[in-house]
């Protein structure tokens, strides 16, 4: 089960939240990021095992971030989130190489569990 | 008796001439070799050659496009052949030519006058280079109206999205932690987590507020014009003289056009053009309303395509009204608009 989380989101609520959540149920939040330029920055310098990756950011299509991430740090399994619903998301998500996608409003430590296992 | 035939035929035929003297419409008459038989004053005026200069020379030469001379002249030829036409008898839309040479658009119909003989063919033109740009204005107008619906929507969409929807999914995390909390035992973290949503929520409420008085205020909806510009007025960072003379309340498309015009003009007074006062002046009176909102800011505004004056500009003619911006250099801007009550798009009515 990975441990270490970069939390990729452009809204500094949600990454409050987040990082509240996980770390609650035993998550090391390693760091944060609130763009695709930052998010490829701390990967490569954080080496998370996990990155909750939000698709909307403001310089970079998420999808596109996922497939770029699954290629050069194969070893950091990507969760996709977003505040749009599932019908909308996980048919972007073909060959993106995201381990899955969870609505934001229904993130939990058992349904990061479940996507992982 | 034969003299008093010959008077009535000599003033049929002044009253005739007097007619197509005074057409506003050119009135040419053509002979079936394609050579001016006549040619009114008003023909004369809008293609520019005297009646002299043209009469028994070939009207292609004279009055028809270069280009699309050789068209006509087989035209003609096929009518006279076979007695089938696809221009006589109806309206069509073709380009004339003055005798500097310049082309422009015409609206023509020809027909052929049933005397006998060799056939006479008379066109009744008019210039309508005018009606066509004002089509194209109207067109592009609409198109812009179109266009900032359009773009308000989109913006609403992200609107909603960044802001409350956002807080929402956060508030609905943190409930869902703080349930995790008291579960094990954690009331204190509890009840700071539920601090925090109360937070969220307040700030997505205000904003789910802003948004909705943006798309059309309450207080215009309720009160009427008077009571929503002076809630306008009193939002702005600065002091704004408000004087509203309206009797009854108007109907609802012009309230809301006047409401959004002083609502844009103090939003670029405050954002663009570093006021420090601004006035509002509204004077209703049944029928007609007008308004005027100047600042003191530092002028310069402009009414480019897709600026929120154009957007005015385009909402207030809609209704049929007038639009004005003043905005010189350094002497403040003044964005005015006159309503009438019941005037329709092109400004009947009413």
């Amino acid at each position: 089960m990975p441990s270490n989380v970069l939390i990729v989101d452009d809204h500094p609520g949600f990454r409050a939240s987040a990082r509240r959540l996980l770390a609650s149920h035993g998550y090391e939040i390693v760091g944060e990021a609130a763009s695709g330029k930052e998010a490829l920055e701390a990967v490569r310098s954080l080496e998370p095992q996990l990155v909750l990756l939000d698709v909307g950011l403001p310089d970079a299509d998420g999808i596109e971030l996922a497939r770029a991430l699954s290629e050069r740090h194969p070893e950091a399994r990507v969760v996709v989130v977003s505040s749009r619903d599932r019908e909308e998301v996980e048919p972007l998500l073909d060959g993106a190489g995201a381990a899955g996608f969870i609505p934001k409003a229904e993130l939990s430590a058992s349904a990061l569990r479940d996507l992982l296992d | 008796m034969g003299d008093g035939f010959r008077d009535e035929a000599r003033e049929s035929a002044a009253r005739l001439r007097a007619t197509l003297d005074a057409a506003l419409d050119a009135v040419i008459t053509m002979d079936h070799e394609g050579r001016v038989v006549d040619f009114n004053p008003a023909a004369e005026r809008i293609f520019g050659y005297s009646f002299d200069e043209v009469v028994g020379r070939e009207m292609a030469e004279l009055i028809v496009p270069p280009s699309l001379r050789e068209r006509h002249r087989s035209g003609l030829a096929r009518y006279l052949d076979e007695r089938a036409s696809e221009v006589l008898g109806r309206r069509i839309e073709i380009i004339g030519m003055r005798r500097d040479g310049s082309e422009f658009p015409v609206e023509l119909t020809i027909t052929r006058i049933p005397i006998e003989g060799p056939p006479l063919f008379t066109g009744h033109l008019r210039d309508i280079t005018e009606r066509l740009e004002m089509i194209d204005d109207l067109r592009a107008s609409r198109a812009r109206l179109v266009a900032a619906a359009d773009a308000a929507r989109r913006r609403l969409e992200r609107d909603l999205h960044d802001g409350a929807q956002q807080r929402l999914v956060a508030t609905a995390l943190d409930l869902r932690l703080a349930r995790e909390e008291l579960e094990a035992g954690e009331p204190e973290r509890a009840g700071e987590l539920l601090a925090a949503v109360e937070d969220e929520l307040m700030k997505a409420t205000a904003e789910l507020r802003e948004l909705a008085r943006g798309l059309h205020p309450a207080v215009l909806t309720r009160h009427g014009l008077a009571l929503a510009v002076k809630t306008l007025a009193g939002r702005a960072p600065f002091p704004v003289e408000v004087s509203v003379d309206a009797g009854s309340r108007l109907p609802q498309p012009i309230e809301a056009a006047v409401y959004f015009v002083v609502a844009e003009a103090l939003t670029n007074a405050a954002r663009h053009a570093e006021a420090s006062s601004a006035e509002i002046r509204i004077l209703a009176d049944g029928n007609d309303v007008a308004v005027a909102v100047s600042d003191d800011g530092r002028g310069g505004a402009e009414l480019n395509g897709g600026s929120g004056l154009a957007g005015l500009r385009d909402r207030v003619a809609a209704l049929g009204g007038e639009f004005g911006l003043t905005s010189e250099a350094g002497t403040g801007t003044e964005v005015r608009a006159r309503l009438r009550n019941g005037a329709d798009a092109d400004g009947r009515g009413a």
